[in-house]
């Protein structure tokens, strides 16, 4: 058998350079998850030390009507934000990936500078915005000196404000991978077979483009389901999401467990929207071929 | 128990925490973030050449989970009231050698011998204050005299309060004459439809920074920390604070030192070092709430001492938190689903 002898030196090799990228996610992503799944079966005594004891209690209490509702409009945040950043993000990345070379490079790094700042002090540069004595309405003040102050901080449009605001940049950057790689022959084609603009966007460009739009999707709506920072701070805490309600258990209620079955069915509604981009991905790659 | 702050700087303090090399020079300090001056850590190394590593923690749940997980190896801590009750039962705190704190004597009685520490036999108390009403008086023309006096519908989407459900049902529970310390579902069923009410009419809930959406102007009347007050009182004398005429809950921050410490000498030291007058008008300084130290106080000026914040007026009714154990999860499941309902 000598092509797996031949094999054999370069395959240590590759295990050997994958061991650190192996190692760090047993010890930070798989060793974590399973003390979530452990501790979301267990009990708490009276000082929240956890019992090792198993009970699925803590996961009827996830099912109370409470933390459904509260669930569902973390999921209806997190999917209006996802929206808003396909709607803002993909004429963003569409024009940075169609413009020249010279410029793209310039233009993604101004996608990506507000990065360079910490997100806490973002957030609140968005408070002097947006609060009542704020610049946006002392802007204003200036053209309507009569107008009533707008009252948008402490709002829901507010907390979604500031969600789009923070995970802008993760929809644009893989919608531009995708339209990079566009094959600007097959836009041309489908032009010399009669499609008008408008055609070619939706049955050639979007199509070609939807893997992008799946990555981007994932990468927002997913971290923007469990945002608590933004909630608490633009949204004056009033109305808590999920990541609150998560936070909360381990900081104040002192019950882990609880908060670790939270966290777990929190895994599985990711696991679900995983798989399915996975296979929206994979179809089009499909259809496309 | 100051605020409970993001996750951040928690995470932050358990990525820098410090082992100590030998033990003997050196005091390792858990305490509360921004709650304890440079200035007086400082002065303390420069006298004794011990050196002080200082980590802090947000609130007493964190020092709490940290101390039964048998984590860190601390010579001082600075837990809340109640949570001093929990370590003491709990066997977490050694006691403490009066003879070397000779500056026990500077401290007002009426901060010792409470119902966290009935002996004080393990703790010293640090700074204490109360959760009261500040009043932006320039909007708000009525008296205001207690939580039914803040939450009415006049006052709709124009209030802060602390972002924790605890003080928040304690409110309710003072305007219905119950007591505070003794949660059953049957009180909470009480209290439900008060906070039901309540929570319609807050526009922030902040535990952080409560003072801010008040500067801010975004709103006139809030339910915050003692120290918040003190600090938009001595930023304009607009800002009135009150003590609730039904109670008020009133925290006492103590300094005891973990049943495990390596070097409760240096901790004893420190101790006695912060009862002195002139190091503890210096923590006043820097935050105002009410200092116990009676000899210190005398070094107040008197517009420190004015201010009704740090010193309340009169004799209200103030009660300290007791430990509720299990009891916080049906208070913030109860909070949760009124917050939500809306």
């Amino acid at each position: 058998m000598t092509p797996a002898t031949d094999r054999r030196t370069p395959r240590w090799r590759a295990r050997l350079l994958l061991a650190p990228m192996v190692a760090w996610l047993v010890l930070f992503v798989v060793a974590p998850t399973a003390i979530l799944f452990v501790y979301s079966f267990c009990e708490r005594d009276e000082v929240g030390r956890v019992v090792f004891s198993f009970t699925l209690e803590n996961y009827r209490r996830v099912a109370d009507p409470v933390y459904l509702r509260i669930f569902n409009r973390s999921i209806g945040y997190a999917g209006l934000t996802t929206l808003i950043c396909i709607g803002v993000g993909y004429p963003v990345a569409y024009c940075i990936g169609r413009a020249r070379e010279a410029w793209r490079q310039r233009l993604l790094l101004l996608v990506m500078v507000p990065f360079w700042t910490s997100f806490l002090i973002r957030t609140y540069a968005w408070i002097t915005i947006l609060k009542q004595e704020g610049l946006l309405n002392g802007l204003v003040h200036q053209f309507a000196p009569g107008a009533a102050p707008f009252e948008l901080l402490y709002t829901p449009t507010a907390v979604v404000i500031g969600l789009v605001y923070a995970y802008l940049p993760f929809m644009i950057l893989p919608i531009y991978g995708s339209v990079e790689k566009l094959d600007g022959a097959l836009i041309e084609a489908a032009y010399d077979l009669g499609a008008g603009p408008l055609r070619v966007f939706s049955s050639v460009i979007i199509p070609l483009t939807l893997p992008g739009i799946a990555a981007g999707t994932l990468l927002v709506f997913v971290p923007a389901v469990g945002m608590f920072a933004i909630t608490d701070l633009m949204g004056g805490a009033r109305v808590p999401l999920i990541g609150n309600v998560i936070q909360n258990q381990f900081l104040q209620a002192r019950d882990w467990p609880f908060g670790a079955a939270l966290g777990a069915v929190f895994m599985g509604l990711f696991a679900v929207t995983y798989w399915l981009m996975l296979r929206l991905g994979a179809r089009e790659e499909e259809t496309a071929a | 128990m100051k605020s409970s702050r993001l996750l951040f700087p928690a995470l932050l303090a358990l990525v820098v925490s410090v082992v100590p090399a030998h033990a003997g020079a050196e005091l390792n300090l858990f305490g509360w973030s921004e709650y304890v001056p440079q200035s007086v850590l400082d002065g303390f190394t420069k006298e004794t050449g011990i050196k002080v590593n200082f980590e802090t923690y947000a609130s007493n749940e964190e020092l709490l989970s940290k101390l039964v997980a048998g984590g860190g190896s601390y010579d001082l801590v600075q837990p809340s009231d109640y949570a001093a009750e929990v370590m003491i039962r709990q066997k977490l705190l050694a006691p403490l050698d009066p003879a070397l704190l000779p500056n026990l004597k500077n401290l007002a009685p009426e901060f010792r011998h409470r119902a966290h520490d009935p002996a004080g036999a393990y703790t010293v108390p640090y700074m204490s204050g109360t959760v009261g009403i500040v009043v932006n008086t320039e909007k708000v023309k009525i008296p205001v005299k207690g939580y039914g006096d803040v939450f009415s519908a006049a006052f709709k989407d124009r209030i802060v309060v602390l972002n924790d459900t605890r003080e928040i049902v304690t409110w309710a529970l003072y305007t219905l004459h119950r007591p505070i310390n003794t949660i059953t579902p049957e009180c909470l069923a009480a209290a439900r439809p008060v906070v039901a009410e309540w929570v319609k009419l807050v526009k922030v809930f902040d535990s952080d920074s409560p003072k801010t959406a008040l500067l801010n102007g975004d709103v006139d009347i809030g339910i915050v920390w003692s120290g918040e007050a003190a600090i938009l009182w001595k930023e304009n004398k607009k800002f009135q604070y009150v003590i609730p005429a039904e109670g008020a809950h009133q925290f006492i921050d103590v300094l005891a030192i973990p049943a495990n410490a390596k070097n409760r000498e240096a901790a004893h030291k420190f101790i006695d070092y912060i009862l002195r007058p002139e190091v503890s008008v210096l923590i006043s300084e820097a935050f105002p709430y009410t200092n116990p130290n009676l000899a210190a106080r005398k070094l107040l000026s008197p517009a420190q001492l004015a201010n009704p914040a740090s010193y309340p007026p009169g004799s209200p009714k103030l009660e300290t938190f007791r430990d509720i154990g299990k009891a916080a999860a049906d208070i913030d499941r109860l909070v949760t689903d009124l917050k939500s309902a809306r």
